[in-house]
């Protein structure tokens, strides 16, 4: 299967998240690497992904998981060479998968010749590729996002003997986008990869580029006009590309990024995704339709990609102090599952591996307006490990069969870049992709019936929302519409047995169709429509004029 | 034979709602009057009691006596109760979790306060509350704090009855400080300063208990089922608690504020209660454990605009007319005491706490053995009580707070010392008065 010509292929697509590290080792080294991601495209392909996000493989000291770069147009030798890339890259794209990769704009790593360059000496030429000071005085006032590790956004350099800026790790020194080398150069940069045929990129960290005394440092002008710049010259030499956002901020202010469609294609909606745990929890659907009140619409061109779970944590930056003990009391009662302001944990364990609240919460995030993503493993119900310190506890390697180390590596387990989880509910040797593949009704295969449907309907990928508002708050109900394609999608997000009377007076005379079994229900007439759903059930209707 | 759905008392349309609403832990129901403007202040009162001390939990409003929809005044779809005030803000003004369900009970005439209070019993029992309070706009200052005080004490501290305690001028609500207050804590053990109220909270297992009990078709409980409620508890193993919520704004009520009215709904309860409850007090000495949440009442002191001369010459004129009536309730002692108090200069009258304690008595059991019809005998009190009333503005017209609170004291002194002189007459036959 040839990739499509779509220039709005991201609005379609479902993406597939992973770290080559953790996904197949091919070399029995103990890391994961992109010849064993090739051998297992023909599995992604088979649960109906259309892309993968792949995370940062660059070469890099490690030190926050790749997101501290040290080159930006190789590949780490870890995870095998740019040749081992490239017919990735070719699989992927033969069998119809786009490829999104990471780029980190704002810094790169310590490690990273130009900063290496920079801090030799004040007069190097690459000295300005940075934002030094005499002393740590500036920006007062900015806030500090890595709380739990760092006290200042500034860092001693012993070399230069003065500051530098960064607004994550003090291993990552932020460029200098004032500097317009700076721009030329990670252009340069994208250019490497969209040369190779990627599709995208995802790119981190984004609001941070620029730094001005007297602001928070982040969502400034200065920053949008660069952000213009490299959309502007991406759609005239590589048309069919996007360039998705990571800003953690009110779907209000990421709006900002989508500018007139002339900045990001895509933008994470991260306030959605705590919402849509809590909403479970609380059984209510107050927390989505809320949220999703509060966001702005946004260009016919643009798109929000929206996730359950990821690399890092649960984040909970985008919610009320209120919404956060909430969120922690119920989902993170060990303290060990908390980091930064966040939770540490993957889908299934948070669900407390309830098959049924892991499916309504696919089902949300497959019919929500937005592009979904899954994490690698989720697909599965994978477990985490809260004891591996940091977020590499959601970073374990793919659990492939029972057999040792998973079937991920074949080396020994001592030698694994992680321990494969093996604990006797969420172990490799009870989850794992060999046994759910033959289990007809094993989550894998519940998932690889859904995703197709999701594909199959552009109603999900690019239709309007429309809330239904039923009496009973439990149950979440709404409409996607594309065009004469009609779907409704209602949600019991209670753990108990529900009856709802819905309001369709607008699609009289329309007849559903249940999506999955394309069993009809009795057509659509004046009175309020009834349903009862089981706990946590969800139905998906297609509405037909027959 | 009445049928089923001749049994129900539960309309349609509620009970869609309700569905619709399912398990909450906190319920709150509202009295409508009537009065959407002050219904509206009331439901935001509510929410915002609910965004501020219950952000986590279910909860519902629902309007006990809705209007029918036929009349447009009354529509329910123009209540407050049915337009969430609640306001979407971005980012960081969200406070509660949940939605704020709402529930309209519609009724075609206005309920009685009995039948208005059974819906809201159901609605509980079926909703599965854990605790429950009524508040009434018409009558009262609501404030998210004196909901939640309302509220907290059966949600989180599992007491079953929760009744208001208030800061009022010395001379507001002497009918609870002279007669309510100190019988019911004489015969019940419950010495709870506010019996009648408009705003009282109640554990979801008290609401199922009381709506289990078949005692809804009687008319002593139509105009204030709350302090039966109360007293229903008492004997069983359920917990009172008063809880403080500030200053007691003056009443509202229109026609129940003349004093026979007042009586027959307050006094014709209680006597009735004694009846049904009679195990409780006639042979036993029950005492109810009661805490109290914040200070205990206050009583304030600014010159009251009270007319006692008025007072009087009603007490005069009640007890002239109604001395056939009288003495077929009063024994002929204490009714022979009353008539040589009518002759007392005004300045000088004196009703003393044991002639009153007594007077009580006598109506309490002339009550129960039926003497005269019993809406009149209630109805026949009123002189008496204006009696009272006089002695006792005259009485304290310059005393402080303390020194009321110890003749309040002595006053239940007497109801207790005088039990066996009740449970006497009212184990005694008498002859009944057609």
């Amino acid at each position: 299967m040839a990739l499509q010509r779509d220039n709005l292929w991201y609005k379609d697509a479902v993406i597939y998240q992973l770290h080559v590290r953790t996904f197949f080792d091919s070399n029995a080294d103990g890391v994961g690497d992109f010849p064993g991601l090739t051998q297992k495209l023909d599995y992604l392909q088979e649960l109906g992904i259309t892309a993968i996000w792949l995370l940062p493989f660059y070469p890099s000291p490690l030190r926050d998981d790749g997101y501290d770069i040290a080159d930006y147009t190789s590949v780490n030798p870890a995870y095998g060479s740019l040749e081992d890339f490239k017919a990735f890259l070719n699989a992927a794209h033969t069998r119809g998968i786009r490829v999104i990769i990471e780029l980190v704009l704002n810094h790169t790593s310590d490690q990273h010749p130009w900063f290496q360059e920079a801090r030799s000496s004040r007069d190097n030429p690459r000295r300005d590729w940075y934002v030094w000071s005499d002393t740590d005085a500036g920006y007062q006032g900015v806030p500090i996002v890595f709380v739990d590790t760092e006290t200042s956004n500034w860092a001693w350099d012993p070399i230069s003997k003065s500051y530098y800026w960064h607004r994550f790790f003090s291993h990552q020194p932020d460029l200098n986008y004032d500097n317009p080398a700076v721009f030329e150069a990670i252009w340069g940069a994208m250019r490497f990869w969209l040369d190779l045929g990627v599709d995208g990129f995802r790119l981190d960290a984004v609001a941070f580029l620029v730094e001005r005394e007297g602001t928070l440092c982040e969502n400034l002008p200065e920053t949008h006009a660069i952000i213009k710049e490299f959309r502007k010259r991406l759609d005239i030499s590589y048309p069919g590309t996007m360039l998705l956002a990571e800003a953690n901020q009110w779907p209000a202010d990421v709006r900002a990024y989508f500018a007139d469609g002339d900045e990001f294609h895509a933008a994470f909606h991260f306030p959605l995704m705590p919402r849509m745990f809590m909403a479970v929890k609380l059984e209510d659907r107050k927390p989505i339709v809320e949220i999703l009140a509060q966001t702005p619409d946004i260009p016919e061109s643009c798109q929000w990609f929206i996730f359950l779970r990821n690399h890092d944590e649960l984040t909970l930056e985008m919610v009320t102090d209120v919404e956060r003990d909430y969120m922690y009391d119920e989902y993170a009662t060990d303290k060990t599952m908390r980091i930064n302001r966040g939770i540490r944990r993957r889908l299934a364990p948070m669900m407390n591996n309830d098959r049924r609240r892991i499916e309504l919460l696919n089902g949300l995030l497959m019919s929500m307006p937005g592009t979904p993503i899954i994490y690698y493993g989720d697909e599965i119900g994978m477990g985490d490990n809260i004891y591996l310190g940091d977020r590499n506890g959601v970073r374990t390697p793919m659990q492939w069969s029972p057999r040792i180390n998973a079937a991920f590596s074949q080396a020994d387990p001592e030698r694994l870049y992680a321990p494969v989880i093996s604990n006797a509910v969420y172990g490799y040797q009870a989850v794992n992709v060999e046994a759910q593949e033959r289990s007809e009704h094993s989550l894998l295969n519940w998932m690889k019936s859904l995703i197709p449907v999701r594909n199959a309907f552009r109603a999900f990928s690019r239709g309007t929302l429309q809330f239904l508002d039923p009496a009973n708050p439990r149950v979440l109900a709404y409409t996607r519409q594309f065009g004469g394609e009609i779907v409704l999608v209602v949600n019991n997000l209670s753990n108990s047995a529900q009856a709802v009377e819905l309001n369709v007076q607008r699609y009289k005379g329309y007849v559903p169709i249940e999506m999955f079994g394309r069993n009809l229900f009795p057509r659509f007439a004046d009175l309020p429509y009834l349903l009862t759903l089981g706990p946590y059930q969800f139905y998906w209707f297609q509405l037909r004029r027959l | 034979m009445r049928t089923l759905a001749e049994d129900t008392f539960l309309a349609d349309d509620l009970l869609r709602q309700l569905m619709s609403v399912g398990e909450v832990d906190l319920l709150v129901g509202v009295s409508c009057h009537n009065a959407l403007q002050q219904l509206g202040e009331a439901v935001q009162a509510i929410e915002r009691s609910f965004q501020q001390f219950f952000v986590r939990q279910r909860v519902v409003i629902v309007n006990i006596d809705g209007g029918d929809k036929d009349t447009q005044q009354n529509d329910p779809a123009n209540s407050p109760v049915a337009h969430p005030t609640q306001t979407v803000v971005p980012g960081h003004g969200i406070t509660s979790l949940r939605t704020i369900n709402r529930v309209n009970a519609t009724f075609s005439v206005p309920p009685a306060p009995g039948a208005a209070l059974r819906t809201l019993l159901a609605a509980a029992d079926l909703l599965r509350a854990r605790a429950c309070a009524v508040v009434s706009p018409a009558t009262c200052n609501l404030t998210p704090d004196s909901i939640a005080h309302l509220l907290r004490p059966a949600f989180q501290d599992k007491f079953d009855f929760v009744a208001p305690l208030y800061s009022r001028h010395k001379f507001q609500g002497l009918l609870a400080r002279n007669l309510v207050y100190p019988m019911c804590r004489a015969l019940f053990g419950a010495g709870i300063r506010e019996l009648y109220t408009d705003e009282y909270g109640f554990s979801g297992r008290l609401a199922s208990s009381c709506l289990s009990q078949n005692i809804w078709n009687e008319e002593a409980i139509q105009a204030r089922p709350e302090a039966w409620m109360a007293l229903s508890a008492t004997g069983s193993n359920y917990r009172f608690c008063q809880t403080f919520l500030g200053e007691k704004p003056p009443a509202a009520r229109g026609p129940a504020t003349d004093i026979v009215e007042v009586l027959r709904q307050t006094v014709g309860t209680l006597f009735w209660c004694l009846e049904t409850r009679q195990s409780l007090w006639l042979d036993g000495e029950p005492s109810p454990s009661l805490t109290t949440f914040g200070p205990d009442h206050e009583l304030t002191t600014e010159p009251s605009n009270l007319d006692p001369h008025r007072i009087f010459e009603m007490f005069r004129t009640g007890v002239t007319e109604l001395e056939p009536i009288l003495s077929s309730i009063l024994d002929p002692d204490t009714h022979c005491e009353i008539k040589n108090l009518v002759a007392i200069e005004e300045g000088k009258f004196r009703f003393k706490p044991d002639l009153w304690v007594r007077t009580l008595y006598d109506f309490a059991a002339s009550y129960h053995h039926s003497v005269i019809n019993r809406s009149h005998l209630v109805q026949a009190l009123a002189p008496l009580y204006r009696g009272m009333t006089h002695s006792f503005l005259l009485e304290h017209s310059d005393s402080s707070p303390a020194e009321m609170e110890a003749a309040s004291e002595m006053l239940c002194s007497e109801f207790e010392l005088q039990k066996p002189y009740l449970r006497e007459r009212w184990k005694t036959n008498v002859e009944v008065t057609s």
